[in-house]
């Protein structure tokens, strides 16, 4: 048996293990005793969850729509239908007609190929992914408060860390290795403060537990602001010595006293000032947050929130401090530093600034466009309104994820041409004209970059499944039928280029990155890598912290008489996401195999509702059917759906209320009835 | 009992390759994996144990039992899938070996299951005494350990520049006999030395504990609110039972690729709401039942069904690869100390 060290390819833990391998099939996982997150350690996922590479279900060939099926079709003919297309719709509307939609699931290798085939060979800045769907308004937030909109500090700094406040992350689930580093934290004595709406398992062994009712995240945090600073438990040398604005915070926080906070929240006055003063006397505090924070209209401001409460507390620039977003998919924070956002070239190098365009220009030996180009969701509008023609989408399944889905369904199928690149037949790519299959994580060489920053390589274990063939290889590939020669020998080459065009992946290369991978920013060859941030001084121009006064706005949607109940949505640890994967899987696929609504008892009972029955859950965009579990975790009057389940899909219900600057749409509220079935 | 020259290991073991597969612990990187014998990678100074134990040799983490095709008309192709390729195994530790000898009171005695039996009788255990502790292993608790007295073809124990040799089976002994000119008689200075080992390996345990009377007091502990309060952090990841040399649970799912299927067995955990779906539900509802099902199966239902059988084997590893520190001494204290 071979056995091929890698990174796993479900969440952004980047914990590695080791893939058995007999006959060209993955037959055993062995965890990785040595490394420096999973310590031997997996979850259900990393130790049972790779069925899905070997399912009957793979795509192997290049697929051509004809009438309402597909036919097989040669790789050739598939890119020449692309190529011809995609010219022909560029010629007669512009390149800004078309987008592409990258893949957080996809390597740092691919995601760079891909933006780099928007911009240089198609000519457009319409390049996105599924980070604007879950951590664009902690690029936002963060960027804009310390210069740098990643997780501040390193996983295993969390175990040390003296009080732990979670805030919209149901972490045992979602991020299970960060979990097992809080009950580390917990087990030996640290406090831990949990703010959501839901008894999640965290809050059981939690010493406070705010459950603030959901979209208030401002409110509450600012009710801790305001106890800080009116007891005086502030860090006044940090605030004097590393910040700037503090005064505008001052001001705006004075508003919401404990009782205020309270009304808003609806957590008990004692236990904001208590959460307050915890996390205050602490030197050594870590904020840690997730979708709950990100996902609402007022996704930046909840991030910048939780800034305001580390900066305000110096509790940031040092070990087991900080401000720590944690990214959902194995390599969302890789698609985003590969560019892979229609703003920004790799490194976050915006796209508006003419010295890091013409660098760009200068490397890829094209004239690039200036302008930035449209989000996710914005281009998804634009299909509906007819002014985006073409679509590419690589590993990505919208007719799930997106808000609003059958307002996505309407838009891919108003679209001229659309291509999808994935393993499987998704409901995103039954709509396409063209389907390229793509291949796992086990067939690929590449890196991931976890949430805590490492680059760390991915590598072949199998040979590819039938003719499908890495992302990587079918960019370069149809690359060529558009006239654009992308040359490249082998994954790490492409890595020599990333790391010559983006000064925080300057210093990596494949040979630095056997060992346990290298934490960016990693500006030069003989750099070590960085475990935290903002050491000494804010990565922001001039170095200082910006703080910002943060006003409480509602969310977009809240009930009222026709649709009573609140809905939050989010997922389970058996599952990923849409679940093309989970769902193949014997072990996660019994352990979860059917989506539910979590009803609060209380309201269960008025409504003759019992636990396992069937119900109907509808909002002003959709309904859909599934069972009722009837719990005693969740607040009245809110409901709680995990997305993973196409038959009962939860973003059916979901509105595509945006956050105005993020653009991240507010899955983690809307307003709908139940009733039984 | 024999030496062997510690610079002849590779030699004996390449030597057995012409007619077996030969399984080692090897050194991968910076971690400790079993797998086919390559000199280059054999590892032999090593303290505790690889993360996943031998037993994978014997009841592999995923197996395919048999195809079945449909031909034409009703008619069904079955196919099975024995493996009988004859192996060694060599640097087993003696807590791998008790595993191994628990499995073989499961799967060969009432209900034979073939496919274990098919590896188990064309397998060679040669063992690997512990001169050390490791971290989270208690075998000196259970006695299992840290010197195996049985359950083994061969066991070796590391004299710094020759290993001490002693014979546990006729196979055992076919294997000496095999390479004869590598091995010398073993002295009396040398079976001193093995024993002056073992006592000051133990000394590096953690204090033991005694076992005795440990069922009797489990019997009582049934309704203790321990097993919801050790169970409370449980993330779900089942690696308690993926690492346990002495968990046997699988379950099986058929694969199907157009016309022909594969039935297939996988190992399963005790610990997840869905285990033993099969039969209509998991009767244990709660982690509090499902932590407790797991420590009863080990301290409890094994020796009674099985004549004494040990249902744990003291390795530590589900310590180790817990991602809620759930730590199986620390119940078992709370057991003894009711």
């Amino acid at each position: 048996m071979k056995k091929v060290l890698t990174t796993c390819e479900f969440c952004g833990c980047g914990c590695n293990f080791y893939l058995g391998v007999e006959d060209n099939k993955v037959v055993a996982v062995y965890p990785c005793a040595s490394h420096p997150v999973n310590q031997g350690r997996l979850c259900i996922k990393g130790w049972q969850g790779h069925d899905y590479i070997h399912s009957p279900e793979r795509l192997t060939t290049p697929l051509i729509k004809q009438g309402d099926t597909f036919r097989e079709a040669s790789w050739e003919e598939a890119y020449r239908l692309i190529a011809d297309r995609l010219r022909g719709i560029k010629e007669k509307y512009g390149s800004d007609s078309i987008a592409v939609f990258s893949s957080a699931k996809c390597t740092n290798e691919e995601n760079y190929l891909l933006q780099k085939f928007a911009r240089a060979v198609i000519g457009t800045n319409n390049v996105d992914h599924c980070a604007r769907l879950c951590h664009a308004s902690t690029i936002v937030g963060l960027m804009a408060t310390f210069g740098s909109g990643a997780m501040t500090n390193s996983i295993n700094e969390i175990g040390n860390a003296e009080v732990i406040f979670v805030i919209g992350s149901n972490t045992t689930e979602q991020h299970p290795l960060i979990a097992s580093q809080i009950i580390k934290a917990v087990k030996g004595g640290s406090k831990l403060i949990v703010a959501d709406p839901r008894k999640i398992q965290l809050a059981r062994f939690a010493s406070i537990h705010l459950s603030h009712k959901v979209g208030t995240d401002v409110a509450l945090i600012n009710g801790m602001l305001n106890v800080i600073i009116s007891e005086g438990l502030l860090d006044k040398d940090f605030i004097e010595n590393r910040t700037e604005d503090f005064d505008k915070l001052k001001e705006e926080v004075a508003k919401f006293t404990p009782q205020k906070s309270s009304q808003i929240t609806g957590v008990p006055a004692e236990q904001i000032v208590e959460a307050a003063r915890v996390f205050a006397k602490s030197r050594k505090s870590t904020i840690i947050y997730a979708m709950g924070i990100t996902q609402h209209t007022t996704g930046v401001d909840n991030v910048m929130s939780c800034a305001n409460l580390a900066m305000v507390t110096g509790n940031i620039g040092r070990e087991s401090t900080g401000v720590d977003p944690l990214r959902g998919q194995n390599n969302v924070q890789g698609a985003c530093d590969m560019g892979a956002l229609p703003n920004v070239f790799p490194g976050y190098q915006a796209v508006t600034n003419d010295e890091l365009r013409q660098n760009f220009e200068r490397g890829w030996g094209v004239k690039l466009p200036s302008q930035p180009g449209l989000t996710t969701i914005e281009a998804v509008d634009k299909g509906l309104e007819g002014e985006l023609k073409a679509l590419y989408i690589m590993g990505e399944n919208i007719m799930l994820s997106d808000p609003d889905v059958n307002h996505v369904e309407q838009a891919l199928n108003s679209l001229d041409f659309l291509v999808v690149q994935d393993i499987f037949l998704t409901e995103t790519a039954r709509l396409a004209d063209v389907v390229l299959p793509g291949v796992s994580f086990a067939e690929k060489d590449g890196t991931f970059t976890s949430t805590e920053r490492r680059v760390q390589r991915v590598r072949r274990a199998i040979d590819p499944i039938g003719m499908s063939k890495p992302d990587c290889k079918v960019i370069t590939e149809l690359s060529s039928y558009l006239g654009y020669e992308m040359d490249y020998a082998s994954p790490g080459e492409i890595m020599d280029e990333i790391a010559r065009l983006t000064p925080i992946y300057g210093g990596i290369s494949y040979s630095r990155l056997e060992d346990k991978g290298l934490q960016w920013p990693c500006p030069s060859p003989d750099h070590p890598g960085t475990s935290y941030l903002h050491k000494g001084q804010f990565s922001r121009a001039g170095g200082r912290g910006k703080f910002y006064a943060i006003p409480y706005r509602p969310p977009a949607e809240l009930p009222d008489s026709n649709y009573p109940f609140a809905l939050t949505t989010g997922r389970v640890g058996f599952h990923w996401h849409t679940g093309t994967m989970t769902r193949k899987d014997w072990v996660l696929d019994r352990e979860y195999p059917r989506g539910y609504v979590e009803v609060n008892a209380q309201d269960a009972t008025k409504l003759g509702i019992r636990n396992g029955m069937m119900v109907k859950v509808a909002s002003r965009r959709g309904e859909i059917s599934l069972q009722a579990k009837v719990v005693d975790t969740i607040q009245a009057g809110l409901l709680f759906i995990p997305f993973h389940f196409a038959e009962a899909a939860a973003n059916k219900l979901t509105g595509a209320n945006l956050d105005p600057v993020a653009k991240i749409p507010e899955y983690k509220v809307c307003a709908v009835k139940l009733e039984r079935d | 009992m024999k030496t062997l020259d510690k610079t002849e290991l590779s030699k004996f073991l390449e030597g057995l390759r012409a007619d077996f597969r030969v399984i080692t612990p090897l050194q991968e990187g910076e971690d400790l994996l079993f797998g086919e014998f390559d000199s280059s990678k054999l590892a032999v100074n090593f303290t505790g144990r690889p993360i996943i134990p031998p037993k994978e040799y014997l009841f592999p983490q995923q197996e395919r039992l048999f195809t079945f095709t449909a031909e034409e008309g009703d008619r069904v192709e079955v196919k099975a899938y024995l493996n009988e390729e004859k192996q060694v195994i060599w640097g087993i530790r003696p807590c791998d070996l008790c595993g191994i000898k628990t499995l073989d009171s499961i799967f060969l005695s009432n209900y034979v299951d073939t496919y274990y039996q098919a590896r188990r009788e064309n397998t060679i255990l040669m063992g690997l005494n512990c001169n050390q502790a490791c971290e989270t292993g208690f075998c000196n608790s259970l006695q299992t350990g840290p010197f195996a007295k049985d359950s083994f073809d061969l066991i070796f124990t590391d004299l710094a520049n020759r290993y001490l040799v002693e014979v546990g089976s006729k196979a055992g002994e076919a294997m000496i006999a095999r390479r004869a000119n590598l091995f010398t008689e073993a002295s009396d200075e040398d079976k001193g030395e093995a024993n002056r080992l073992e006592e000051k390996s133990k000394q590096g345990f953690k204090p033991l504990f005694d076992m005795k009377g440990v069922d009797n007091k489990l019997a009582q502990a049934w309704d203790d609110r321990l097993w919801a309060e050790e169970s409370d952090s449980c993330i779900l990841c089942g690696g308690c039972n993926f690492v346990c040399p002495t968990c046997h649970c699988f379950n099986i799912e058929d694969i199907k690729a157009g016309r022909e299927s594969e039935r297939v067995r996988c190992w399963d955990s005790c610990q997840l709401g869905g285990f033993t779906q099969m039969a209509a539900e998991n009767t244990r509802q709660t982690q509090g039942e499902r932590l407790r099902q797991r420590i009863y199966h080990k301290f409890s239902y094994t020796p009674a069904k099985y004549d004494g059988a040990i249902g744990c084997s003291g390795c530590g590893r589900c310590i180790e690869v817990c991602p809620s520190n759930i730590d199986i001494t620390h119940i078992l204290e709370r057991v003894i100390k009711r």
